[in-house]
């Protein structure tokens, strides 16, 4: 059988999938993955961050098709359950490819498979999470700050801020479909003036129809950028997110696709939460349509619990970079990680769990470095600039082709020195944009320099060698 | 004071605007229209489809016009209501350009203002169908270049969405309906480059936002030169779907279509009420949809409520409103405003050339600018719909022109006279009609000598009832 | 004309010129001489918004008229059912009907139309408004003990989600407690039949026929 192609899924998730009640689907998840866990003997050590064992990376993968293949993916819109035959699964697998082109012109990139102990480096996409900066200028200047950087490769934008035109936006009115629009001309200003017009990016509004009226092959998202899909933990989706993929078909611009589960969710424990990740990943593949180009994913982030969705500590850090390790060995395409850091911009820790964070990912075999670039939970207004992307970078160039073991045990070594400030808020709050730029010159203050230096000095104590 | 921009009319709609449920806002609709009908002492008079009283015109402009100051518009998503001062009304009227400009290249035409019983040629922008009913690809793209290969139209409407896509159920609200919506432009991209015209306008009328903006494609899809329909729903009423596309249709720079159905029988009341109404419908329109920024055009309508065909435009009462609207709007604003109609008898019947004729006759002689949208019929069976009833709606248009408000008048009641008993429950309005392939040889694309001779024999009698074509 | 007579005239013009203060007036002086509130009921306040619903048909009266001559009846009927037994406000009810437009469709004029003319003709209506889900007419129906469930559309796009509501009733294993009738622009009675619904009315008028025949059986 082959794989069905998108309409078809979508019969199945508007006319077709059998309805159920969230709540029975959820525990049918529970269900299933402590089952899973228990068969497969999967068993978290929180002394681990970087596993290196690849037995147990193929036990999680396969777990997780399993669970994939019992449950399906969930329609939240319709209430349908869209289930797929392992026939099916197998073939869309076969089918992905194992490189992705984004952007154009001069800035044309070619996101290629590396695979776990690749000495090849990655592609970087930053960005910030940056809902509270304000419009028009301030805004441009951010992300020009980011591109202006010549290792980094793409960008994330997203998701709205909280004025249109001077307005309040509240999520579902036409403010926010014109914001959308709004803030691919302002990233498409910020790259013109970065000298690099052609840059790829990402838009990562919540509703399709935002993202949808951001298209445009002229003066919006063009085919050469992407559109932010994501698998909502666990295993759901809704019309905005296929609505996004009927889309992005349609148009033929890079679905951006993005999932990850909830370690204490519906998914139990972290040995649950990473046979879900890859559940939520192959429902990616199955219903996001991994098997079409173009695509690249981030999967496998696995959160930690509590109120701050992090993954800089353990267990998500070892759940993670478990799924990481599992994508990589059996999953063809572009293999990407989100990052979301506790502490904020401008501050040590930041810079540290950047560092830990880049080093793992690495180490596991992800391709691409993607989304929100660095991410502080609690935010406020202008939280985010392009110091922290510069140094995720950078170091991911210098930690580029480091083993396993070594990893671990570096990661472990730059835990330590923050994992006691992780609060119930994340961590350190940081700085703005504008207390850590000169806005005229777009240029990183004296202090701020001199931070970026220390941090860098540190991570070369460690043994990194820098090549930028 | 300057009239306020399409942001400000959003926060009024999102944010700010005083809530109010929505049945009392009707009720207002009611008691205002009611008052300002007995004020200006506007009486429907069944004897005159085609009136020639200017100061009837006036009268129920004015009405309007207070109308929409006092009451102003209702977000139904939001529960608000958006007003505006009398000073930001006038300030929106006058900024109105009273030309748009629509299709590209070899198709560009310029939509300028007529006023009544002005001798210039209307637009004819076509459509005529509610093609909902239609299969997928090949059929639709014929039925559109059926239409788009007469050379007297400037162009068309496409819209509701089908039934189907890609062989699937199509429901409201579901990405199946937004793939659709860009499908079925990509398919009259296709039809208008067969007709050797693929720089000829449409206007696109998804029933959701976003399919219309997953429509847009400068090169492929809906261009700049096309138009989105919004629509101003009775009475007084928008809601974020029609927003979005308004606020799209300003980002991406393309042409607004508005529609505005008065409705006989709901919260205007009568035929009076229902002409007021409509006249302040217009006016959100302009306000609300800001028919003042970029290029823009304008449909009213007028409906019945009760029965037997509740979409009928094409009724007595519809004519008296739609004659007494199209004089108010062409003496007082600059609008362009064109005329559609809803028919209750289907296509390749005489009947419906019958009800073209009279809703023309309330339109053309009374200053409408043009005709959009087509004729239609709403109950349907597949494939309803063809280009002949557009060929016609082309031809009476341009003929219809040429004559005073008087004539019109004579021969809409001579129409009315010959269908208006067919209009019956049991008929659930009027005859169904024909289907696209019983009209037309799909190879050919051309109509079958039957319905030629319809056409020409219904086009005889016009010519003995002294029309010039 | 008798007292008794001329209060069920001053129940009906009450009605008939869309006056709640002098429809609940009637009303009182109605309880006061000791009329049957059943009587009052029917022969008064229904007969007048009967008299509203056929002028409504005819193109004499509009959609407010009927909404507001529902009121008057309504708020005539709370001051009568202080003095009325339980089984004898039932027997003025002709039938519950839960009403609404389905998802996705905001259509609501039809809507309206066709829930006052129910109205006007003894029916309890019970209107869930537009864009109601399918389980929404399903608790509603639960809840008030309804003899039909009535769903309209003015969309073919909308139209599927009155099979689903047909489907639903089915899979719950009530598909056979309730009548269900379908209406609206689009919708057509081949559509009705290939759902498999009971009833469908392609106007007002008969919709409020078919709920009569449906309750009668």
């Amino acid at each position: 059988m082959t794989a069905p192609d998108f309409w078809e899924v979508l019969n199945r998730a508007i006319n077709t999938g059998a309805q159920t009640p969230v709540r029975d689907f959820d525990m049918k998840i529970f269900h299933e993955a402590s089952r899973l866990v228990k068969e497969h003997d999967i068993k978290y050590d929180p002394e681990v961050y970087v596993p290196n064992d690849d037995s147990l990376a193929d036990d999680v993968w396969n777990a997780g098709i399993e669970l994939f293949l019992e449950l399906g993916m969930y329609c939240m819109s319709s209430k349908r359950v869209i289930k797929f035959e392992e026939s099916e699964v197998k073939d869309a697998l076969k089918d992905v490819s194992d490189s992705v082109e984004i952007g154009e012109g001069s800035e044309k990139r070619t996101v290629t498979r590396r695979g776990i102990g690749s000495t090849k480096p990655p592609v970087i996409v930053g960005g910030v999470i940056e809902s509270d900066f304000p419009e028009g200028e301030t805004f441009i200047k951010l992300y020009q700050s980011i591109a202006e950087d010549p290792l980094i490769d793409g960008l994330y934008v997203g998701p709205p801020l909280h004025t249109s035109e001077g307005h309040t936006v509240r999520m579902g009115t036409p403010l926010a479909l014109h914001l959308g629009r709004r803030m691919a001309s302002w990233a498409r200003e910020a790259i013109r003036r970065a000298g690099r017009p052609g840059l790829h990016f990402v838009s990562a509004c919540p509703s399709a129809i935002a993202d949808i009226a951001a298209c445009n092959p002229e003066d919006g998202v063009r085919k050469s950028d992407g559109l932010f899909i994501s698998v909502t933990a666990e295993l759901k989706t809704d019309y905005e997110a296929l609505g996004k993929t009927a889309y992005a078909l349609d148009y033929g611009c890079i679905r951006a696709t993005h999932g990850g589960s909830i370690i204490g969710g519906w998914a139990g424990g972290p040995e649950g939460a990473v046979v879900v990740s890859i559940s939520d990943f192959i429902a990616s593949v199955m219903v996001y349509q991994h098997n079409l180009d173009p695509v690249y994913g981030d999967h496998g982030l696995t959160r930690c619990p509590g109120p701050v969705p992090i993954s800089s500590v353990n267990p998500g850090m070892w759940g993670t970079e478990l799924t990481g390790q599992a994508i990589a060995r059996n999953y063809k395409g572009p293999n990407g990680r989100f990052f979301l850091t506790a502490a904020g911009p401008g501050t040590e820790m930041q810079f540290r769990e950047v560092a830990a964070l880049c080093i793992a990912s690495l180490a596991s075999g992800r391709d691409l470095f993607c989304g929100g670039g660095i991410r502080r939970y609690k935010v406020k207004p202008m939280l985010g600039s392009a110091l922290e992307n510069k140094f995720h970078a950078e170091l991911g160039h210098a930690a580029t082709g480091i083993k396993r073991d070594d990893a671990n045990e570096l990661v472990k070594t730059i835990v330590q020195k923050y994992e006691k400030k992780v609060t119930k808020d994340g961590g350190p709050w940081g700085f703005t944009f504008d207390e850590m730029y000169d806005l005229e010159t777009l240029t990183p203050r004296q202090k701020f320099i001199e931070l970026y230096d220390k941090m860098k000095n540190e991570m070369k104590d460690l043994g990194l060698e820098f090549k930028y | 004071m300057a009239a306020p921009s399409l942001w400000e009319v959003l926060d009024r709609a999102c944010n700010t605007g005083p809530v109010m449920a929505t049945k009392d806002f009707d009720m207002k609709i009611f008691s205002v229209a009611t008052r300002l009908t007995k004020e200006y002492d506007i009486k429907y008079d069944p004897k005159t489809p085609v009136t020639i009283d200017d100061s009837l015109a006036d009268d129920a402009w004015n009405a309007g016009l207070q109308l929409f100051t006092e009451v102003g518009a209702y977000c139904m998503n939001s529960s608000r209501v958006i007003k505006f001062d009398e000073s930001e009304i006038k300030q929106g009227l006058k900024e109105l350009r009273g030309e748009a400009i629509i299709g590209e290249g070899s198709e560009r035409r310029i939509l300028k203002l007529r006023k009544v019983e002005d001798n210039s040629p209307p637009s004819i922008v076509c459509g005529g169908v509610i093609e909902s009913n239609f299969p997928e690809g090949e059929n639709f793209v014929k039925l559109y270049q059926s239409i788009a290969q007469e050379p007297l139209i400037d162009g068309f409407y496409v819209g509701p969405p089908l039934q189907s896509s890609e062989g699937r159920l199509v429901r409201s609200g579901t990405p199946l309906e937004t793939h659709l919506g860009r499908s079925m432009v990509s398919w009259v991209r296709e039809a208008i480059r067969r007709a050797g015209r693929p720089g000829l306008h449409f206007i696109s009328a998804c029933t959701s936002a976003i399919a219309n903006i997953a429509a847009a494609d400068p090169n492929e899809g809906l261009r700049r030169s096309d138009g989105i329909v919004s629509t101003i729903m009775p009475e007084l009423k928008t809601d974020y779907e029609n927003l979005n596309k308004i606020v799209y249709s300003h980002d991406y720079g393309c042409i607004k279509h508005v529609y505005n159905g008065g409705m006989i029988g709901g919260w205007a009341g009568g035929p009076e009420g229902a002409l007021i109404v409509s006249i302040a419908n217009a006016i959100m329109a302009v306000i609300v949809y800001q028919m003042s920024v970029g290029a823009s055009y304008h449909a009213l309508g007028y409906l019945r409520a009760s029965t037997p065909n509740y979409s009928a435009f094409v009724t007595r009462p519809c004519l008296w409103g739609s004659s007494i609207g199209s004089q108010a709007l062409s003496r007082n604003t600059k609008i362009i405003n064109t005329a559609v109609a809803m028919t209750n008898a289907g296509p390749g019947t005489e009947m419906q050339f019958q009800e073209i004729v009279a809703a023309i006759c309330a339109s053309i002689p009374c200053g409408r600018e043009g005709l959009s949208q087509g004729a239609r019929r709403f109950k349907v069976v597949p494939l309803l719909g063809s280009g002949l009833e557009n060929r016609f709606w082309g031809e009476v248009g341009h003929a219809m022109s040429k004559v005073k408000r008087d004539f019109a008048n004579s021969l809409a009641e001579e129409m009315l006279q010959k269908f208006e008993h067919r209009i019956t429950r049991e008929s659930d309005g009027g005859p169904l009609g024909h289907t696209l392939d019983e009209i037309y040889d799909l190879k050919t694309l051309q109509p079958r000598k039957r319905f030629l001779d319809v056409y020409e024999g219904v086009k005889k009698e016009l010519e003995d009832l002294g029309l010039e074509f | 004309m008798t007292k008794e007579e001329e209060i069920l005239q001053n129940l009906s013009d009450a009605v008939q010129s869309f006056d709640s203060d002098a429809a609940i007036d009637a009303a009182k002086a109605s309880v006061e001489a000791k009329i049957s509130p059943v009587k009052a009921i029917e022969e008064g306040l229904a007969k007048g918004l009967r008299v509203v619903g056929d002028k409504f048909e005819a193109g004499e009266l509009w959609l407010p008229h009927l909404v507001l001559g529902a009121e008057a009846l309504e708020a005539a009927v709370k001051v009568l059912e202080g003095h009325m037994a339980i089984e004898d406000l039932e027997s003025t009810n002709r039938g519950t009907i839960v009403i609404g437009t389905v998802e996705g469709d905001i259509h609501d004029l039809g809507l309206r139309i066709v829930a006052s003319m129910l109205r006007a003709n003894g029916f309890r209506v019970y209107d869930i408004g537009c864009d109601a889900r399918t389980l929404n007419f399903i608790e509603k129906a639960k809840e008030v003990k309804a003899d039909i469930i009535a769903a309209s559309s003015l969309m073919t796009t909308t139209m599927p989600f009155m099979k689903d509501l047909v489907e639903a009733l089915e899979t719950a294993g009530i598909r056979d407690q309730y009548k269900v009738m379908v209406g609206g622009g689009p919708v057509t009675e081949e559509w009705a039949k290939a759902i498999g619904v009971d009833g469908y009315g392609k106007d007002a008028a008969e919709a409020v026929r078919v709920a009569k025949e449906l309750v009668k059986k």
